[in-house]
């Protein structure tokens, strides 16, 4: 058993899990974070992204024991109590989600790239989706979403996108 | 025209407008439980184990070592399946023959997945090895290796007729013969198949990420001799179906069988690779077509034989839609229509009963017809297409005994042309375009029908006037947890704020088989509409007595108050009256209302503008305009997701998604992402896209609604083929068009001087 001690949405956590246990298996079966999805396993849909100490990962390409020490976000931990991420309040009102399956994992890359870059192009926007499939919707509505709070951020440079 | 009785109309408050889903916060947050994201205590997980035999017979299964392996609770093989048949399906849950690679033939209940897995693997079979055969015209000769003691094919050929075609190809001025092809296509969901099975003495709960909890619950009770009492469903979160999702599998049953026999939950979570070969995908067509028309350019007559290649057990559907005959006003036509079984994963209607597929086959014999006569393919379709009035076949059959009614085929065309500015194309296709650039614009139509079937659903207000409404089909992304609750808000009088839904269970709400083929809005709509309707007679009568005994029918209720008709000082508020009467409930049951001669279909338009690039075969799609009749617009957020979603998923048709298998092993070799190749963010410029709603109300459906889930994804093959023509002059009858079988007809082209066709 590999020990491993992690911050998870701002939160120490220290688990025991067998070596082979992917980041994704850790959030979803040991501490119960379901919002990263398994969608394929091997990197290639994005579903399962969360973000490691700033950049946005596939969790299910990361073993546990190498994020030992590390700060990971997931989308569970971008709401308050009250209130919602704009990321997410935009994905909500924009209507970008339809099944809602790749919806975690397209907000924290979605949120990366914000936090990398505040005012992206539909280029970049576009190009830092792309590791996230969806199979309900043509992606439009989830590029305007994120161009609606890059906007927002621009217009209030007091707001970050914490 | 219609009959409807509880047609509305009239000016609408929540209904047409834009609205967030009610749902979208839990699943923005990520709160939303699939059926992978449940856990219960002490449940174990499932894992199939699956042949790596195309074609074979078990001549015996050992699973002593598997059974004998610590944390192992249950092991179940064809020997403990019921020899009850799955859901339009020829199999049973486990079977003593492989029929396609990657079959389950056995199943492993354990306490964890690597012990689960490595039970697998202690299984041993001994098989007797059967010739395979994976292309369906192979498998209809007589000397084909048999799937099944009465052979390949499923059931009769289906064969719609009308007027006389042989006569009708002497009587016409030119005729066409062509042929189509349509691969097996992979069109599943983001999210694998997952269920939960749980027993409590003989009563099982099943939780399972289907479109279909009412086929499920059916099927179950079958397998395992259960009143339909005994069996719940439960479908909430449900992370797309796109039609996959519309029957059973063998996943459900074998969960339930896993559980019963370990006495405890099991959970199996298909992988990536066993939801691409277990999916129930779309179907491979070979679709023979001749075409005659007389010179005064009008259709006379359509000859289609079409090879439909089922896979190995699925027997429902697998045919043709309605295109060939309810398209256009052809005298004579005649479908002649072989479903196939062949040694490859199942496949079923997606997206489209084979619309998709006969759009694409129909579409581009329309066009190459055109291009034969010199004529102008957009005019051409406008004189020969059906319009509000004309006949049309009732149900299935050919003969036109109906007459087509809020008929618009005709608007999406003429305003989808507007659009993209038609008269830009090539009036010759692929001249003069000398540069390595090519580009053209294309057409193609599609209709069809939605709604069928049976709709229910119960309503409870609650006693301080919030409402829950309960419905046993499935919110598959299609947002009808929204147009629903919208719809009992419109007709009560209630904010939309103060309703929410719950779907996909099958014990909490009447029998539905589930969310397909364009029904649930409008078939369930039509049920929601009805019990609100109720409960608000129910709310209204309650009310009298506080309002100076006022009649019911001079009351009406507004954002939860209730006041006398002209008099708004005289009001009682919803929860005041709740209060005093306690719950209401109402259920209601709807099947397709009778509408005598009149038939009602969906239609709608596709035209692409591409660049063909001459050097790299690249095709871009630079606008795209999809015009569509939905009847009258229930909530227009929803609507544009529909539109654009399901045209995306049309176009990625067009450079993907085909699933490849070796002639010599019967292999897929592509059972990934990585090589299925769906579109992503980058594929297809989103700004691109234009969708357009033609304004139309319906007869059937709630408020004027049309179903829509389906038809944005038939016309985009054809489409891009007609546009890719009308770019480069080459004419594409297979799909997906990969840039090979472009450079491969820029180049045959070049050395067969004046083909165009």
């Amino acid at each position: 058993m590999a020990k491993v001690t992690i911050t998870v949405n701002g939160e120490a956590r220290t688990v025991s899990v067998p070596p082979e246990t992917t980041l994704l298996k850790l959030l979803r079966e040991h501490l119960n974070l379901t919002g990263a999805k398994l969608g394929c396993d091997v990197g290639d849909c994005g579903a399962c992204t969360v973000i490691v100490n700033g950049k946005s990962v596939n969790s299910c390409l990361m073993l546990a024991s190498q994020v030992d020490g590390f700060d990971v976000l997931t989308i569970e931990g971008l709401a308050t109590t009250d209130q919602l991420h704009p990321l997410q309040t935009a994905f909500e009102e924009k209507g970008s989600l339809q099944c809602g399956f790749c919806g975690p994992g397209v907000i924290m890359s979605a949120k990366a790239l914000l936090d990398e870059e505040p005012d992206p192009s539909v280029e970049r926007i576009r190009d830092a989706l792309a590791g996230n499939l969806c199979r309900c919707t043509g992606y439009s509505k989830m590029i305007e979403a994120v161009q609606a709070v890059a906007n927002s951020v621009n217009s209030h440079p007091s707001v970050k996108s914490a | 025209m219609g009959q409807q009785a509880n047609r509305s109309g009239g000016s609408l408050k929540v209904l047409g407008k834009r609205l967030p889903n009610l749902d979208a916060v839990e699943r923005v947050t990520g709160r939303a439980k699939y059926v992978g994201d449940i856990d219960i205590p002490g449940m174990l997980v499932g894992r199939a184990l699956r042949s790596a035999q195309t074609h074979a017979r078990i001549v015996s299964i050992d699973t002593s070592k598997a059974e004998a392996l610590p944390g192992v609770k249950a092991v179940v093989t064809y020997k403990d399946a019921p020899k009850v048949a799955l859901w339009g399906h020829r199999g049973y849950v486990l079977n003593d023959r492989v029929r396609f690679r990657g079959e389950a033939v056995a199943g492993v209940a354990a306490v964890d997945a690597e012990t689960a897995e490595k039970a697998l693997k202690l299984i041993a079979i001994q098989y007797e090895v059967l010739p395979f055969v994976i292309d369906p015209e192979e498998a209809m000769k007589a000397t084909a290796s048999k799937l099944f003691e009465d052979g390949n094919q499923e059931g009769q050929a289906r064969i719609l007729t009308r007027g006389d075609v042989a006569k009708g190809f002497t009587e016409s001025d030119k005729v066409i013969e062509r042929m189509y092809h349509c691969p097996t296509m992979w069109s599943g969901s983001l999210e694998p198949r997952c269920a939960i099975a749980q027993w409590d003495g003989d009563r099982l709960t099943l939780w399972a990420s289907t479109q279909a909890p009412g086929r499920n619950q059916d099927n179950l009770c079958a397998l395992f001799n259960l009143p339909d009492a005994n069996v719940r469903v439960i479908a909430s979160y449900v992370g797309s179906g796109f039609g996959t999702k519309s029957a059973n599998h063998m996943d459900e049953g074998l969960t339930a069988l896993l559980a019963r026999k370990a006495r405890r939950p099991v959970k199996l979570q298909y992988s990536r690779e066993e939801e691409i070969l277990d999916s129930n995908t779309r179907f491979e067509t070979k679709f023979y077509a001749k075409v005659g028309v007389k010179k005064d350019m009008s259709l006379h007559s359509l000859d289609v034989r079409c090879i439909t290649n089922l896979g190995a057990y699925h027997t429902r559907l697998g045919g043709l839609g309605n295109h060939c005959t309810h398209v256009y006003r052809i005298p004579n036509v005649r479908t002649e229509q072989y479903r196939v079984h062949t040694n490859i994963p199942n496949t079923g209607p997606t997206r489209g009963v084979g619309d998709p597929q006969e759009c694409f086959g129909l579409e581009s014999l329309i066009d190459e017809i055109a291009t034969e006569m010199g004529w102008e393919p957009l005019e051409f379709r406008l004189k020969n297409i059906k319009r509000t009035g004309d006949p049309i076949a009732r149900g299935g059959a050919g003969t036109e005994d109906g007459r087509l009614v809020t008929q618009v085929l005709d608007k999406c065309l003429e305003e989808g042309a507007a659009r993209i500015q038609w008269s830009r194309r090539n009036a010759t296709p692929g001249a003069g375009q000398t540069g390595p650039k090519m580009r053209g614009i294309g057409v193609a139509a599609t209709e069809r029908g939605g709604g069928g079937g049976q709709g229910g659903t119960t309503i409870k207000v609650f006693k301080d006037g919030s409402v829950v409404l309960f419905f046993a089909s499935t919110d598959i992304g299609t947002g009808t947890r929204t147009t629903l609750p919208m719809i009992a808000a419109e007709t009560m009088g209630v904010p939309v704020s103060s309703v929410r839904a719950v779907s996909g269970d099958t014990e909490l709400a009447p029998y539905e088989g589930g969310s397909f083929g364009n029904r649930t809005l409008q078939g369930t709509g039509r049920a929601v509409e009805a019990a609100s309707r109720e409960c608000l007679r129910q709310i209204l009568a309650a009310a009298g007595p506080m309002l100076n005994n006022a009649a019911p029918a001079d009351l009406e209720m507004q954002d939860g108050v209730i006041r006398v008709k002209g008099q708004p000082d005289r009001n009682v508020a919803l929860s005041a009256v709740m209060v005093r009467r306690g719950n209401i409930v109402a259920t209601s049951i709807t099947n397709q209302p009778q509408t005598g001669m009149d038939v009602e279909r969906t239609s709608g338009a596709h035209f692409a503008e591409v660049e063909v690039d001459r050097e790299t075969g690249k095709v871009q799609v630079l606008k795209y305009i999809a015009a569509h009749d939905l009847g009258r617009p229930m909530n227009l957020t929803i609507v544009e997701n529909q539109l654009e979603g399901g045209t995306i998923q049309g176009l990625a048709l067009t450079q993907g998604e085909e699933m490849r298998f070796d002639p010599r092993t019967g292999a897929c070799l592509n059972a990934n992402f990585l090589d299925l190749k769906p579109p992503t963010a980058l594929d297809f410029d989103p700004r691109m896209l234009e969708a357009i709603v033609v304004e139309n109300e319906s007869i059937l459906g709630p408020y004027g609604a049309k179903g829509l889930g389906e038809n944005p994804t038939h016309p985009g093959m054809a489409a891009i083929a007609n546009a890719i023509f009308n770019a480069a002059g080459i004419r594409l009858r297979e799909v997906p068009f990969t840039r090979a079988d472009i450079l491969k007809a820029l180049s045959e082209q070049q050395t067969t001087p004046g083909r165009t066709a």
